[in-house]
């Protein structure tokens, strides 16, 4: 009983969250255009604020209806057909009847290595895609465990605040990214106010993903947590993950480079493998897990 | 005089919107048990359904096993004729346990185990079989979701407004609970 309400606690703030990322996302952004538009042409400073905020607004409702598209897109996954996949759709067929969510479309990423995420922004546009390595080495029991981990964040909202945190990351850093790179090539005016916005600019720059990363660390580590609880709560059965994780532990599979480090906290384990801020560590998983 | 009558029109709109909630949340909870007793019915019928095909397909190699193969057709015809769930979940472990005999008489014939339309039926329903146990956990699930809300405060004062009784668990014996874990 204890349990389900928080679980419905963590669906409330889950888009509460993801409401204030959204909003603070759109800030930043506006911000971003007021300093620009100072540093840059005073003179046209009502266009390029018009600009900002119209971008800014159609960045962010489009990348709330395509998260989860685009998250598929930047790892190159594939979808899983029902016929050559049989046993992947099967097993989350069951667990969508433990769970009394709709299914999810499922995908394949083409990796060696042992993993798997969830996205979308509600359980009606959730995906889930796992790695061929998963598939190959797992066997059922085990890829029942992890596909119920992922149904898990779908459960709790967790993948509408992780997506659009990873998505709007990886935009944030790409657009600071440009903003700096024409300050290098823009010729210096010798007006004082002109150097002050620039250094603002330089910092914002540099600060804006900084920040982002900061709340991007910040989520998934709880997260992993009460996502492995409602796998086990789905699966009833503590066993079949604990052993997936000691495979994902003990898989010596290459760090992923076709992923971008925006969309790492989506995995079920860091893909630039254990050194990564991003996870909790694997053995502290498998100690909860095994007290269950 | 005025501010009072303001209070009590709030605190009125507050009341229905509460009576309101509650009564949703019941009925809501309720759906999902009808939604998912009707998620067991629906994975029992594809069972059963399978099980024609797997006759078909076994009959030709299982020449001596007619005993057998009867027990599988007549716990179908049980299954098939049962009413209400439990009988219907009882009428499954019949068929459970005559399709496991099946199935380990079928290692005696490597022809048989060879034929991928055999694996290929086995395979579904054992599927189907972990499909229906899931099915059964979220109903048990879900009852208990409501039964909390009619037992507990301030659920308890509109379960008896509305006349919403607990509703009975499924029972599963304790053999059946325990999930096979299969070691290589």
């Amino acid at each position: 009983m204890k349990k389900r309400i928080d679980f419905r606690d963590q669906i409330t703030r889950n888009k509460r969250r993801s409401v204030f990322l959204m909003f603070s996302v759109f800030v930043i952004l506006v911000l971003l255009g007021y300093v620009i538009s100072l540093a840059f042409s005073p003179a046209y400073f009502f266009i390029i604020m018009i600009v900002a905020i119209l971008f800014s607004m159609s960045y962010i409702l489009i990348s709330y209806y395509n998260s989860h598209r685009i998250a598929i897109a930047s790892v190159k996954a594939t979808k899983a057909y029902k016929d050559d996949y049989k046993q992947y759709h099967s097993l989350v067929e069951g667990l969508t009847l433990a769970s009394g969510l709709p299914k999810p479309e499922l995908y394949i990423m083409h990796s060696k290595q042992i993993n798997a995420f969830a996205s979308g922004r509600d359980p009606q546009h959730a995906v889930i895609c796992v790695t061929e390595g998963a598939l190959e080495k797992l066997d059922k029991n085990e890829l029942e465990a992890v596909l119920a981990h992922e149904l898990g964040h779908i459960a709790s909202y967790d993948m509408r605040y992780m997506t659009l945190v990873a998505v709007m990351v990886g935009m944030v850093a790409i657009i600071s990214q440009i903003f700096l790179r024409s300050l290098w090539f823009s010729s210096g005016g010798n007006d004082k106010s002109k150097i002050i916005f620039m250094i603002i600019g330089i910092a914002l720059a540099i600060l804006a993903p900084i920040v982002v990363y900061i709340v991007q660390m910040s989520i998934s580590r709880k997260r992993e947590f009460v996502a492995d609880a409602s796998a086990v709560k789905f699966t009833r059965y503590p066993g079949g993950l604990i052993r997936a994780l000691k495979k994902i532990k003990e898989d010596h599979a290459p760090p992923e480079k076709k992923v971008s480090k925006a969309v790492a906290p989506l995995f079920i384990s860091n893909p630039f493998g254990a050194m990564g801020k991003t996870h909790p560590s694997l053995d502290k998983r498998i100690q909860v897990l095994e007290r269950m | 005089m005025l501010l009072v009558f303001w209070i009590l029109i709030i605190v009125a709109v507050l009341l229905i919107f509460i009576f309101l909630g509650y009564y949703n949340k019941f009925v809501l909870l309720g759906n999902r048990i009808d939604n998912s007793l009707a998620q067991i019915n629906v994975q029992l019928k594809r069972r059963a359904d399978l099980i024609p095909n797997l006759i078909e397909s076994v009959k030709g190699y299982m020449k001596h096993e007619k005993a057998a193969i009867k027990e599988v057709t007549d716990a179908r015809k049980v299954l098939m004729g049962a009413k209400g769930v439990e009988k219907k979940v009882e009428a499954n472990k019949q068929l459970e346990s005559a399709l496991k005999t099946i199935f380990a008489l079928a290692e005696g014939y490597p022809d048989l185990k060879a034929n991928t339309n055999f694996l290929e039926l086995q395979r579904e329903l054992t599927a189907t079989e972990d499909k229906i146990a899931y099915a059964r956990q979220f109903y048990n699930d879900s009852i208990l979701a409501y039964n909390n809300l009619c037992k507990t405060f301030p659920g308890v004062i509109f379960a008896n407004m509305y006349g919403k009784k607990e509703r009975k668990y499924l029972q599963i014996t304790e053999s059946e609970k325990k999930k096979v874990d299969v070691k290589f």
